[in-house]
């Protein structure tokens, strides 16, 4: 009689009646989830946070700058607008003042989004190396008025109104425009290099028109500083 | 029979498994770290709460600051200079605007409804500190500068609710002021410009009649 070679395993070789650790069961499952959902939320947050254009950025410098700068051509285009007999100055006016105001909400709700004050207390274009700057002499934005000129323009009537309005216009979306290209050389923000785009180009097709419609109207562009 | 001992291949440790719970654990300590950190770190943002002896109108006299009614002519303010409440329908021009004379309060509080700073100063304010004023003011959108005849302290910032009184321009809350509530303490988000010009502390009417 032979033995039976096929034995049920003994109480020796047999696993622990416990199959798993606690980690391989549901629990261990559910809680690998949970702490797997947790960091893909941490992560997603601080991608954000980290992604997000700070204090010190260029693009919250440009933002804030453009922001005055817009505020200097929406009140010189109302004045030219209520005090002009011209009616394609008039016209081009009030255009200038729609597109900057539509702008500047633009601008603060970036802002807004980036978590950073609308304001800074810096002199402007900090953003940029001192080099390549352009403030003006008494350290305005490029193509800024200062008060006697915006003094000059209310005061002006007639075509001599126009012809400085369009005179100061046209210098003021030139320095405009240097704002616009030192914020395409420093940013990949998507939404930001779209609209920096557009005003350059709308800009430069406004510096087109004012210049011919100043050459109508007998005047010549201001002298580039 | 003797037992057949499982073959494992090192020791008994799951290592496989505590080295994934590792790397989990630690990738979520450096998460919650910097999340603790970045909230903790002192703000972009400057509040109310963070200036040392602000006067918020906006708890204390909440009814200065729901949008104010227009009202033509002088009107007498309690708070002065105001911080708020019914005004002219005209605002002060502030567009960086520097004035040299008194302007009329019932003008400024309107161009702070619209979110202008409004910085005054005791007429014998030492002129060195009216310029580190006023280079804060110039060029800048939703800035206003001007004297303020009968003023206790020598400085005065006003915004849409709030006030601070300073002795110095030098004093770091005139920063902190600014870059709190300019556009920030707005009710009617816009740009200064289209205001009045002249300075004189009797209100500018608009004509009636239209």
């Amino acid at each position: 009689m032979t033995d039976s070679t096929a034995t049920a395993p003994s109480a020796d070789t047999a696993p622990p009646a416990a199959a798993h650790p606690w980690w391989r069961g549901t629990a261990g499952l559910a809680l690998m989830v949970v702490l797997g959902l947790l960091l893909g939320a941490g992560g997603a947050w601080l991608t954000h946070r980290l992604r997000t254009p700070g204090d010190d950025s260029p693009e919250a410098g440009f933002a804030r700058d453009m922001l005055n700068h817009h505020a200097q051509a929406v009140e010189m285009g109302l004045v030219a607008y209520r005090g002009s007999g011209d009616a394609e100055v008039r016209s081009g006016a009030v255009d200038i003042v729609m597109t900057q105001l539509t702008e500047a909400g633009m601008l603060q709700a970036w802002l807004r989004d980036w978590d950073v004050p609308p304001t800074s207390t810096d002199p402007p274009m900090s953003w940029l190396p001192a080099g390549k700057r352009h403030l003006t002499p008494d350290g305005r934005m490029p193509g800024m008025a200062d008060a006697q000129e915006l003094d000059r323009l209310r005061t002006a009537s007639g075509r001599a109104r126009d012809v400085l309005f369009l005179q100061l216009m046209i210098r003021h979306h030139l320095g405009g425009t240097h704002m616009i290209a030192a914020i395409l050389d420093s940013t990949d923000e998507p939404e930001v290099r779209r609209a920096a785009t557009a005003m350059r180009d709308v800009q430069s097709a406004e510096v087109k028109n004012m210049t011919a419609l100043l050459t109508r109207l007998g005047g010549a562009p201001l002298p580039s500083s | 029979k003797k037992p057949i001992k499982p073959v494992t291949a090192a020791d008994d440790r799951p290592w496989g498994p505590i080295a994934l719970f590792a790397a989990v654990g630690l990738l979520a300590a450096a998460v919650i770290g910097f999340g603790v950190y970045a909230a903790a770190r002192s703000d972009d943002e400057v509040t109310a709460a963070d200036i040392r002896g602000l006067t918020n109108y906006r708890e204390t006299r909440p009814e200065l600051v729901t949008a104010g009614d227009h009202k033509p002519g002088p009107i007498a303010y309690d708070v002065r200079p105001p911080v708020g409440g019914p005004h002219n329908a005209l605002w002060q021009n502030c567009v960086g605007e520097v004035y040299a004379a008194p302007v009329a309060s019932e003008h400024v509080v309107h161009s702070m409804e619209h979110g202008a700073v409004w910085i005054t100063y005791r007429p014998d304010l030492p002129p060195d500190q009216v310029d580190t004023l006023a280079a804060k003011v110039r060029n800048r959108d939703r800035m206003i500068l001007s004297p303020f005849p009968g003023l206790d302290a020598p400085i005065s910032m006003q915004a849409w609710g709030y006030q601070l009184t300073l002795d110095d321009a030098g004093d770091e809350r005139v920063n902190q002021f600014i870059k709190a509530f300019r556009i920030k303490a707005a009710v009617e988000n816009a740009p200064c410009a289209e205001g009045v010009t002249t300075t004189g502390t009797t209100p500018v009417d608009l004509p009636t009649g239209g």
